[in-house]
């Protein structure tokens, strides 16, 4: 067994990575002025092949330090990771049977409502964040996270160790 | 089938949504806390960015040379047409220019009068779909501090929310938090502009009588009122549109902002402070 310090070594390199990737690159891959989301993808993939307490421990981590360089409410997108990263967990839990496409489908509704989560919470704190902009927003978020989930699995399974036999076998059938 | 996650799970959900929503709390109220800390993290990330933008840069030119060419066509064409009417009217410039300077020396517009001012290049744009803050090359090292009014030629863009060393964070006024006192250049009321949203015009809300004429195409200025947090006389944007507000107590305008919000590279840091 890998030892826990270098699992916790490992998920502080790939979170680093993964915002200094998001702040310099992936903002400025806009598709229709939308930007996509590795930091929520990566809470996704941490989701899935952990479950909801990795989904939740992977959300808060990587939305608070999304927060951390943004000028959005602070905590905001540490609460909406956490609770995505948690719903992603039980849901990959519960379909563990099942094809290995539904992390992708998985991932996508994971996207679009994330979206919807941040755009409902930051009107409810009393930031006006348009519901117009919301349909290209939850889209493009959803192409991204299903577009991702599947190499960042594999990223994840470098950190936290494969997946036991069965549930691997399950992911990529 | 059931989804019946350990209660160890729930407990640990409990603690982080308790944890974030105290956090989004004491983020509202402005805490200097959150501010100090926002500020350690980009002193340290953006030299990194930085270095990563420089490397990356060949897979962003090619992404932007996909994605716009068709945009830079059409502006090409645009260009090409606006050129032409530039050379036509440079002989009657002259003239405007001259009434200008003459007009702005008896109504003494602070705009038109240089404000000591930082021009910055503006490095990244906005870091996530529900930010509306830009990145400048300048910070405190060129006297930049929190709260100054950021322009371009064209009138205000926004103002700086947080700065270090060798950069700052300028808040554009496409912020739904975005707020600003405006004047109606014609009738001279005042009001409050807010942002709605990139790509969005503006909202002024008012105390701007329902019964005040407000022709489209008309200039709003910042108002610079007592103790305003802008200078007065900074072009803001044109009215697009009126309508009665809701009650019908006040006008409600819709200024289409004078900065084209897509084209920023350099910015112009107003070396101003609300007194």
């Amino acid at each position: 067994m890998k030892g826990r310090r270098w699992i916790g070594l490992r998920a502080a390199l790939v979170l680093v990575v993964a915002l200094l990737l998001q702040l310099t690159v992936v903002s400025d891959l806009r598709v229709a002025g939308v930007i996509g989301d590795l930091m929520l993808a990566l809470v996704v993939a941490a989701g899935m092949t952990g479950g909801a307490d990795r989904g939740v421990v992977y959300g808060f981590a990587a939305g608070l330090l999304y927060d951390l360089l943004l000028d959005t409410p602070f905590g905001l997108s540490a609460l909406t990771y956490a609770l995505v990263g948690y719903a992603v967990g039980l849901a990959g839990s519960a379909l563990l049977r099942t094809s290995g496409w539904w992390p992708v489908v998985i991932a996508a509704v994971a996207g679009a409502v994330q979206a919807t989560l941040y755009t409902s919470l930051g009107n409810l704190v009393g930031v006006a964040y348009p519901f117009g902009d919301l349909p290209a927003i939850a889209l493009v978020m959803a192409g991204w996270c299903a577009l991702l989930v599947l190499p960042l699995i594999r990223v994840m399974w470098w950190v936290h160790g494969h997946a036991e036999p069965d549930r691997l076998e399950v992911l990529l059938r | 089938m059931a989804i019946s996650p350990p209660t160890g799970s729930r407990t640990r959900l409990a603690i982080v949504v308790a944890a974030s929503v105290t956090l989004v709390v004491v983020g509202l109220q402005d805490a200097p806390v959150i501010r100090d800390v926002r500020e350690g993290a980009a002193t340290v990330t953006d030299p990194i960015a930085g270095a990563v933008e420089t490397v990356t840069s060949p897979v962003r030119n090619a992404w932007h040379g996909i994605t716009d060419y068709e945009d830079l066509e059409n502006e090409n064409a645009e260009l090409r047409e606006q050129l032409e009417e530039a050379q036509g009217g440079e002989i009657t410039s002259s003239d405007a220019e001259r009434q200008l300077a003459d007009l702005s020396l008896v109504l003494e517009l602070p705009y038109a009068t240089d404000l000591p001012k930082v021009v910055a290049r503006v490095v990244s744009g906005p870091r996530s779909n529900f930010s509306h803050a830009v990145q400048i090359d300048k910070g405190t090292d060129a006297g930049i501090a929190v709260g100054m009014p950021v322009a371009t030629g064209a009138g205000l863009a926004g103002k700086v929310t947080q700065v270090t060393a060798s950069s700052a964070t300028v808040d554009l006024i496409t912020d739904p938090e975005f707020r600003v006192g405006v004047r109606i250049a014609s009738t001279g009321d005042l009001g409050t502009a807010r942002g709605q949203g990139r790509g969005d015009p503006l909202a002024v809300d008012s105390s701007i009588s329902p019964r005040a004429q407000v022709a489209d195409g008309t200039g709003v200025v910042t108002s610079g009122v007592d103790r305003s947090a802008f200078p007065p006389g900074i072009p803001v944007g044109t009215v697009s549109s009126t309508r009665p507000g809701s009650g019908g107590l006040a006008l409600e305008v819709v200024v289409e902002p004078a900065v084209d919000f897509n084209r920023l590279s350099y910015l112009s840091v107003l070396k101003w402070q609300p007194s």
